[in-house]
């Protein structure tokens, strides 16, 4: 280190840099701090794989992605985390129930044709579906209409319905929670009635909703590829004027049945189009939506974990960790000034390079500011500052025993350096093993203190020695009294 | 080297190894509280060491804030609990002005509809002040294995440097040190969970993890003054080395003891309540640390040899 004036320009070109990135980069903050939901999905093996692989890990990944999208939430971010597992973040949202919906089911779409022999088995669960739904939208007040005539009450016999279907619910269970729990295992029922898919939500380029007329329900619209007509055209062929039902299932409740009209039997419904009238309401049909978009997951997934911190919290946490980093911050510098005068004063100025480069670097990098993150940038304040004290000790040491200024200094630098790198490293190692196998917050946690120890050796082993030599430049700042309380001076 | 001959011609103005009885005393009575305080909470309702927190067990916790200006309407934990879709765990926090609910894992529609059934019973919320966090159950174990396993290996890997850089002794008492400091700091939270109901979260584990680091790091800085006094001053005894060399790093013990308490004291008083605990169980095992590398390492090497090999003796990195 010759060339004190060479130091100087880095840092100078490094704290000039360091404001240009921050003025230019926004700093990434995460959802505890500025609001939002977080959810963790687990990837399960289905079928044949037992086992979930990086490649399968992708693909559910990029489904995700874009439903995430379809969601319509800006700057939401889909991650892997660990061999199994998917991160969700939606800032923003507080309410994450439609997101898990929309993101945590399979939403395999499949046509199927229903099998022969099956008429009479069909028609008794599709009657109990209609008077199902009847109710669920009677209750619901959408279907005022029919109020009058076909209002059919199945409150009474529901609970009978129920245990009769072996479906079990809540003993408080509403009539409305009663009816979905009914509605659900007869749409699993009806099923089995039909054959082997023979199209499936690939085959679809495209899909859309609109509001069915003449009612409250909306319609799903779907749009086949080249290949995915041309399958429709035939399945719908092959059932065209038999009393066989077209079937559309999702995740393997059939959720519409429709008969295929006798015109059609000679060259299936072309153009490459259908839609689906489940009775959906305006929601639901989004939702559907979204999720034929971004095709079907191709494992299933569960979401294990859920956090939602709302906006105005955050932006408490946000002010909480401010003002705990300003004071701890103004705070060290006084008590390193008292101590050590002039080099605690030079210490200040490294300690502020120093958070300007954190600050510059978690922009660059990037990290996401979390709150366990700014903890570990607050406990690496602490240790940037160990690594000053350790120096300005030796260099005292060395004055009292009737050094000059400048080789004391000099000479604390040189001694102070191997505990200093003795202590970085192995808070270093255990950083790594915190980042390593910690998961989440440990992890931001092992990040930011990680940047903040090798930024410290750099502070402190450059920047304060530089700017030391820099202020013993100047004769008038060559005092020992600025170095030594006057108890203690030789 | 002219200008350490000052530093041999000083007499220490501490000597450690003639406080031996009293340092070793005072550490055995922290331990002893601390190993009582974790065993009692193994045999109170808690049954565990450390009183696990959500994090831990898994389950769902939602806290909302309610939107009723100078006073709330009286609200009972009764009817909170009887609104609810399911069983809970109700706690009303500052004069009932928010609400907090702990039950098992929820899924995203469930805890939904815990909050319209809040929103019903202590309505009107403030939406923006809401917070909802569920971890399944396995996430927990998994924290739990994770958080043990780092800690394992930082051990491992911190001892193993240690061995490298200095000797296999200092490795052991390195670790013992960082043994102390968790164990005093667990068994504090120990009692906080059975007198206070403090429960333990994900941050502890981390305030943990840290401590590991930053305990090694003091006591390094030791060890490293002591190699220094065995090189400079190979005719000494290893006893009056150790006092040396720690009378040469106690300012700088405290100071930066100091300097480190600050910010967290800052932490502790402005960070809000998600990190208090945290800051806390980092303020108690900072200051621990001091302890074991000043009190407890030092009067323990001479009595277990403590002189390293000339190499390692030799080898300190010089800048």
């Amino acid at each position: 280190m010759t060339r004190p004036q060479g130091w100087l320009a880095l840092i100078l070109a490094l704290a000039i840099g360091s404001l240009l990135v921050l003025r230019s980069l926004p700093l990434s903050l995460g959802l505890d701090l500025r609001g939002g939901s977080q959810l963790t999905l687990l990837v399960k093996p289905a079928g044949d794989i037992t086992r979930v692989e990086s490649k399968q890990l992708e693909a559910v990944k990029e489904v995700l992605e874009r439903r995430v999208n379809g969601l319509g939430v800006s700057e939401a971010s889909v991650t892997t985390s660990g061999s199994d597992r998917i991160v969700v973040q939606l800032p923003g949202v507080q309410d994450p129930r439609r997101a898990a919906e929309v993101l945590g089911t399979t939403a395999r779409l499949e046509f199927r044709a229903q099998k022969p022999e099956t008429q009479q088995e069909l028609s008794n669960l599709t009657r109990l579906k209609r008077l199902i739904v009847a109710r669920q939208e009677q209750l619901a007040g959408r279907n005022q209409a029919s109020d009058g005539e076909q209002a059919p009450d199945v409150s009474g016999p529901l609970t009978d319905l129920l245990k009769q279907q072996g479906i079990e619910v809540p003993a408080n269970a509403s009539e409305e929670e009663q009816l979905e729990a009914l509605l659900i295992e007869t749409e699993r029922r009806i099923t089995p009635l039909f054959g082997e898919p023979e199209l499936t939500g690939s085959d679809l380029v495209d899909a859309g909703r609109q509001q069915q007329q003449g009612s409250q329900s909306w319609e799903v619209t779907l749009r086949f590829s080249q290949a995915g007509g041309e399958k429709f055209a035939d399945l719908t062929k092959s059932i065209a004027g038999t009393n066989r039902l077209l079937g559309i299932m999702l995740d393997g409740r059939s959720i519409s049945e429709a008969s295929v009209g006798p015109q059609f039997a000679t060259a299936g419904i072309t153009g490459g189009a259908a839609t689906i009238t489940g009775r959906f309401s305006a929601d639901e049909a989004r939702d559907l939506e979204v999720q034929l978009r971004g095709g079907a997951l191709p494992l299933p997934v569960e979401i294990i974990e859920n956090r939602s911190v709302g906006p105005t919290l955050g932006a408490q946490n946000i002010r909480n960790s401010l003002i705990a980093a300003g004071s701890g911050t103004a705070l060290v510098g006084v008590f390193m000034v008292i101590i050590y005068r002039l080099p605690g004063a030079v210490a200040l100025l490294a300690l502020l390079l120093y958070s300007l480069f954190n600050l510059a670097l978690y922009a660059l990098i990037p990290v996401t500011l979390t709150l366990p993150g700014i903890a570990g940038f607050i406990l690496s304040v602490g240790m940037a500052v160990d690594a000053n004290i350790l120096i300005f000790e030796r260099s005292k040491e060395e004055l009292r025993d009737g050094n000059t200024l400048f080789r004391s200094v000099d000479t604390g630098f040189s001694r102070a350096f191997s505990s200093i790198f003795d202590g970085h490293l192995t808070t270093l190692i255990s950083c790594a093993a915190l980042g390593w196998l910690g998961s989440g917050l440990v992890r931001g946690f092992a990040v930011t203190l990680a940047i903040g120890v090798l930024l410290s050796l750099f502070t402190a082993l450059t920047c304060t020695r530089t700017l030391m030599r820099l202020a013993l430049s100047y004769p008038a700042l060559r005092k020992p009294s600025l170095f030594l309380a006057a108890s203690s001076q030789p | 080297m002219t200008s350490s001959s000052g530093a041999i011609l000083r007499e220490p103005r501490l000597r450690i190894n003639r406080h031996r009885r009293l340092c070793l005393s005072i550490t055995a009575v922290l331990v002893a509280l601390s190993v009582l305080g974790l065993v009692l909470s193994w045999l109170s309702p808690i049954q565990a060491p450390l009183k696990p927190g959500l994090d831990f067990t898994g389950g769902t916790s939602i806290q909302v804030e309610r939107n009723c200006g100078d006073r709330c309407a009286e609200l009972s934990v009764q009817q909170v609990q009887e609104a609810l879709p399911a069983a809970a765990v109700v706690q009303l926090l500052d004069d009932g002005q928010a609400v907090s609910v702990r039950s098992s894992a929820l899924s995203p529609a469930e805890s939904g509809a815990f909050v319209d059934a809040l929103e019903q019973v202590a309505g009107p919320l403030i939406a923006t002040d809401t917070q909802i966090n569920t971890i399944g159950p396995v996430l927990g174990k998994q924290l739990l294995t994770s958080s043990v396993l780092a800690l394992t290996v930082s051990f491992a890997a911190v001892a193993l440097y240690i061995s490298a850089r200095y000797a296999r002794l200092y490795a052991a008492l390195a670790l013992l040190a960082l043994a102390h400091d968790v164990l005093i700091t667990s068994g504090l939270f120990a009692w906080l969970g059975l007198l206070a109901g403090v429960e333990v979260n994900s941050l502890f584990a981390v305030a943990l993890l840290t401590l590991a680091g930053y305990s090694v790091n003091d006591t390094v800085v030791v060890f490293d003054r002591i190699r220094e006094q065995q090189r400079l001053l190979p005719d000494l005894s290893v006893e009056d080395q150790v006092d040396r060399a720690v009378d040469g790093t106690l300012t700088r013990s405290i100071y930066t003891s100091l300097s480190t308490e600050i910010p967290i004291l800052a932490l502790i008083l402005f960070g809000g309540a998600s990190l208090q605990w945290f800051a806390v169980a980092l303020f108690v095992g900072i200051a621990v640390g001091a302890w074991s590398s000043v009190a407890v390492v030092p009067p323990l090497l001479p009595l277990m040899g403590g002189r390293l090999p000339q190499r390692a003796a030799s080898s300190g990195v010089v800048a």
